[in-house]
C-alpha cells in the first residue's frame, strides 16, 4: 500500500447536482496535498464523463457547473477511470466520453483500491 | 514597496514567481512563507481555509513541493515553499481568518514558518529587490494578470 494515493469512488450522477461538485473539489485538494489520485466512475457516475452532460449540471444556481470542477481535477493531474459495466448500463460508447478518461473493468477498481490509503466514496 | 498591475509586490521579499509565493528571512535561519497578493487574487477573493497539512511540522518540504492548501468555493490549490527546509509551524490566526492571506499576505496572512536547510544555496533561484518586482511583472505581463 502507497501512503500518497488515494482514491474516490463516483457513484452519484446528474440526478443529484448538489452531489457532484465535492468529489472533483476533494481531488483537486488531494493533489494539492500531494497524493495520487484516481476517480472511478460507475453507476451513475459515469454519465458526468458524457461529452457535454457537465456543462447542464449546476450543484448551486448560478453557480459554478461541474464541468468546472472537472476541469480543475483533471488539470491537476487526477486520474480518470470510467467503469465499462456502467457504460454498458447507459448504453455509452467510447466516444460518448471526454477525453482523457480510460476505461475498465471493475477488477481494476479492487486493484487500484487495494493499493490506496483511503477510499472515499460518493 | 512595489505595486504591479494594481498587485503589491514587497521588493524586500524573495519570490518564487512560477508558484506565486514569497520568502522572508526572519533570522537563524528561519524563513517566514506566505502566498503572494497575485494568489490571493488569482483564487478569486474570499477563501474557506488555509491548512497547513500537520503530518509536515518537523518534517523537511523539499522545494517547490506543497506545504498547504488554499481552498475556495471555486478554487482549491497548494501552497508551495520557495524553499527547502523542516517545517516549524503554521500560522495558527488562519484557522481562525484565513483571508488574512488575502487581507495582509506580508504581514498578519503569513502561511508558515521553516528552519531552512540551505537558505544560502537556494535564495539564489527565487527573485528578490528591484530586479525581482521587474521579473515578477513580466510573468504578470505574460499571464495577463492585474489584481485591480
Amino acid at each position: 500500500m502507497a501512503d500518497d494515493k488515494v482514491m474516490i469512488i463516483m457513484t452519484s450522477g446528474p440526478d443529484t447536482p448538489r452531489r457532484c461538485a465535492t468529489p472533483f473539489f476533494f481531488a483537486s485538494l488531494a493533489i494539492a496535498m500531494e497524493n495520487e489520485v484516481t476517480m472511478f466512475f460507475t453507476i451513475d457516475g459515469t454519465l458526468l464523463l458524457k461529452k457535454g452532460m457537465a456543462e447542464t449540471i449546476y450543484p448551486k444556481a448560478g453557480g459554478k457547473p461541474v464541468s468546472g470542477f472537472l476541469k480543475d481535477a483533471m488539470d491537476a493531474g487526477v486520474t480518470f477511470l470510467a467503469c465499462t459495466a456502467s457504460m454498458e448500463l447507459h448504453d455509452l460508447k467510447a466516444e460518448d466520453l471526454i477525453d482523457g478518461v480510460k476505461m475498465v473493468g471493475g477488477a481494476t477498481m479492487w486493484q487500484v483500491a487495494e493499493d490506496c490509503k483511503t477510499v472515499l466514496t460518493f | 514597496m512595489a505595486n504591479v498591475r494594481g498587485c503589491n509586490l514587497p521588493d524586500d521579499l524573495y519570490y518564487l514567481i512560477e508558484k506565486h509565493v514569497w520568502a522572508k528571512p526572519m533570522g537563524g535561519g528561519v524563513i517566514r512563507v506566505g502566498i503572494t497578493a497575485v494568489a490571493a487574487k488569482l483564487t478569486g477573493g474570499k477563501l474557506a481555509a488555509i491548512t497547513v497539512k500537520a503530518k509536515n511540522i518537523g518534517q523537511e518540504v523539499l522545494q517547490g513541493k506543497s506545504l498547504a492548501t488554499v481552498e475556495s468555493s471555486k478554487f482549491v490549490g497548494p501552497v508551495p515553499t520557495p524553499v527547502t527546509g523542516v517545517l516549524l509551524r503554521a500560522n495558527e490566526k488562519l484557522a481562525a481568518d484565513p483571508n488574512l492571506a488575502v487581507s495582509d499576505p506580508y504581514g498578519e496572512g503569513w502561511v508558515a514558518e521553516l528552519q531552512a536547510s540551505d537558505w544560502d544555496g537556494q535564495k539564489g533561484t527565487l527573485a528578490t529587490g528591484a530586479e525581482g518586482v521587474a521579473a515578477y511583472q513580466a510573468k504578470l505581463e505574460a499571464d495577463n494578470i492585474s489584481c485591480s
